[in-house]
């Protein structure tokens, strides 16, 4: 989330508001952003339930105990509610093409 | 102790799956929970409709880095 707190002012000033969302629990991504300097929400999806129907429900076991969590993926959703880019796993980790994006919707608009 | 001689990490190598979700596709409509340090808050991505557009980043765990 640091990559997107970084671009955060011209994502903003592209009419971008930036999301983050992952399965731990609001407080525990509240202490999250505060140790990263990151001043966007950090949602909490407990259970899971907005991940499963963002297709990003990932199961794993980590010493044969089952887990469950997000994939890595950015959604960029226009003011229309309509996905207009997406990346997935390590390709979403750099938010450069989403920023490059957005100003190029600020320029059509 | 014994059983350690998994290779690391859960996710063996494999091709990327392909997002289920495609450009061109409406977004679900979601309301989570964000703590602010006093209060739980709402948020929609609805509220963002007409107005902005939204960067939703998942992202695996809290503390793990990225």
């Amino acid at each position: 989330m640091k990559a997107f707190q970084q671009n955060l002012e011209k994502l903003e000033k592209a009419d971008t508001q930036v999301l983050g969302v992952s399965m731990d629990s609001p407080f525990s991504n509240f202490a999250f952003a505060q140790q990263n300097g990151v001043t966007f929400p950090l949602l909490g999806d407990w259970g899971g339930k907005v991940t499963r129907e963002y297709g990003l429900l990932k199961k794993f076991d980590i010493e044969g105990v089952p887990m469950e969590s997000a994939r890595r993926a950015t959604f960029l959703i226009d003011k229309s509610g309509k996905i207009i880019e997406e990346q997935v796993d390590s390709e979403a980790v750099d938010p450069s093409k989403t920023v490059a994006e957005c100003e190029r919707q600020k320029m059509k608009s | 102790m014994p059983g350690l001689s998994r290779p690391a990490a859960g996710q063996a190598k494999k091709p990327a799956e392909p997002l289920t979700l495609k450009v061109g596709d409406a977004a679900p409509d979601f309301t989570l929970l964000a703590f602010d340090g006093k209060d739980l808050k709402k948020v929609s991505l609805s509220e963002f409709r007409g107005k902005k557009n939204v960067a939703l980043a998942f992202y695996v765990f809290a503390f793990t880095g990225g």
